[in-house]
């Protein structure tokens, strides 16, 4: 399986505050993984980074085998291949099918096809018949769909999740767990934050754990080498 | 009293008539404030929006003389616009002292700090997650900032009218640039101070009347875009 990213000595600081320190981490393309651990352990800080959309203080990240330059314009080139799915997602004014088809418009998809995706999206989370509806006047767990369709229409090479599952109900919970473990057979490569333990079993995924920015738990059959501190702790 | 109510009958009856003067004065008011504002909207929303989405060396003290901007006293800028418009200026040549134009020059400049001004304080405003939502769909830059604005088109729909606001209602810039040439660059704010100076206050209050409708109208039309 080839590799997805390959982060090398990734350091990201606030002022004094190491946010995350990764001596090595590879994430295989196609595969599943969970990224768990106590609140400020760095887990939204790593998948901004995979998103591209903050770099990293030092450190070197390479995508599909290609370094990735931050400061370059083919940033959006690596940006187009991956998409995030905020913990609470923000929907833009509109309608549902705006919203979905946002990143359809950007990509040059128009008319019947861009419809036929965004309906067929719509339809794989379970809100059939939402094309027309005002985004802002959805609850919490069909906003949250609404997100996830968003993110699938592109059919991104990595789809990164930060807490899809928390404050939804457990029909919609359940209804995105199944979304969500079907990606990997798609060659979707998912990168999904989470506090439930059971996760990774449920969703047959393998298991990053970080603790205070480092990495105490590597993805069994990926390079994944723990920092001395981590590996004591 | 009895004079109050009696000029305020005289004003309703003088708008009823809609005489020329009254005709020309609000034509005058609302072509200018007109063009001032959209003048004002082109140059102070990129600088609003450039301002918020960009971290440059000396940001708090450009943004320090932008709110100083805000409170320009209006003669000032006629003075110097005066002094660049006038026959010995620089842009003399053109021969646009009172004119409406020289008004819109003037009115441009004090209302384009306002528009950048609440530009940039929606920009502020707007909520955190629209930039990285907006990037990780894979929006280029001026996408992002297309979304940007989409969100907080009534903070700069609102930005807009203020500077309409200001434009319409002040009166330095219409007398020192314009000259208050009746039936050309004679605005209502301009004819107010006239009449009601040469005692015609029922001609001045019917103009005072007809600027409050318009200032009305303004933000009825800007409420009924945020319901829609």
């Amino acid at each position: 399986m080839k590799a997805m990213y390959r982060l090398e000595s990734i350091r990201k600081t606030y002022g004094s505050i190491i946010a995350l320190d990764l001596e090595e981490l590879t994430i295989a393309g196609g595969r599943l993984y969970t990224l768990t651990g106590s609140n400020g352990a760095g887990k939204s800080t790593l998948l901004n980074i995979l998103a591209f959309l903050s770099p990293p203080t030092s450190g070197e990240i390479l995508y599909a085998g290609k370094r990735v330059d931050w400061n370059s314009e083919s940033l959006e080139a690596f940006r187009r291949k991956v998409t995030l799915l905020h913990q609470s997602p923000y929907l833009f004014a509109g309608s549902v099918y705006d919203n979905v088809a946002f990143g359809l418009k950007i990509r040059g998809i128009r008319g019947k096809e861009q419809l036929r995706i965004v309906d067929r999206v719509l339809d794989g989370v379970g809100l059939r018949g939402f094309l027309r509806r005002k985004a802002r006047e959805l609850s919490g767990g069909e906003a949250q769909r609404v997100a996830m369709a968003r993110a699938l229409a592109l059919e991104p090479e990595v789809l990164l999740l930060d807490e899809p599952l928390a404050n939804i109900d457990r029909e919609t919970s359940g209804l995105l767990e199944t979304v969500i473990a079907s990606l990997p057979l798609q060659g979707t490569t998912v990168v999904m934050t989470t506090h439930d333990p059971h996760h990774p079993d449920r969703l047959r995924g393998e298991s990053i754990v970080l603790e205070r920015g480092r990495l105490v738990s590597p993805p069994p059959g990926s390079v994944g080498s723990l920092t001395r501190e981590g590996a004591a702790g | 009293m009895d004079f109050l109510v009696s000029s305020f009958v005289a004003a309703l009856r003088l708008i009823g008539s809609f005489p020329p003067d009254v005709r020309d004065a609000v034509r005058t008011s609302l072509s200018v404030s007109t063009g001032a504002t959209v003048f004002a909207a082109v140059f102070g929303i990129p600088l609003g929006l450039l301002i918020g989405l960009t971290e440059f060396p000396l940001k708090r003290i450009v943004v320090t003389i932008l709110n100083t901007m805000m409170a320009l006293p209006t003669v000032v800028v006629g003075l110097v616009v005066y002094g660049f418009l006038s026959r010995q200026g620089p842009l003399g040549i053109l021969g646009l002292l009172f004119t409406p134009t020289a008004i819109v020059i003037g009115g441009t400049l004090l209302a384009t700090p306002i528009v950048a001004n609440y530009s940039l304080a929606s920009v502020r405003g707007a909520d955190p997650r629209i930039v990285p939502t907006a990037l990780t769909l894979g929006a280029g830059y001026l996408r992002v900032v297309g979304a940007l604005i989409g969100e907080v088109r009534f903070g700069i729909l609102a930005a807009v009218i203020a500077g309409f606001g200001r434009v319409v209602s002040e009166v330095g810039v219409a007398m020192m640039l314009g000259g208050n040439i009746r039936g050309y660059s004679r605005t209502m704010t301009t004819a107010i101070a006239l009449e009601t100076s040469k005692g015609e206050f029922a001609f001045g209050m019917a103009l005072g009347i007809v600027l409050m409708v318009v200032a009305l109208i303004a933000n009825l039309f800007l409420n009924f875009l945020q319901q829609r």
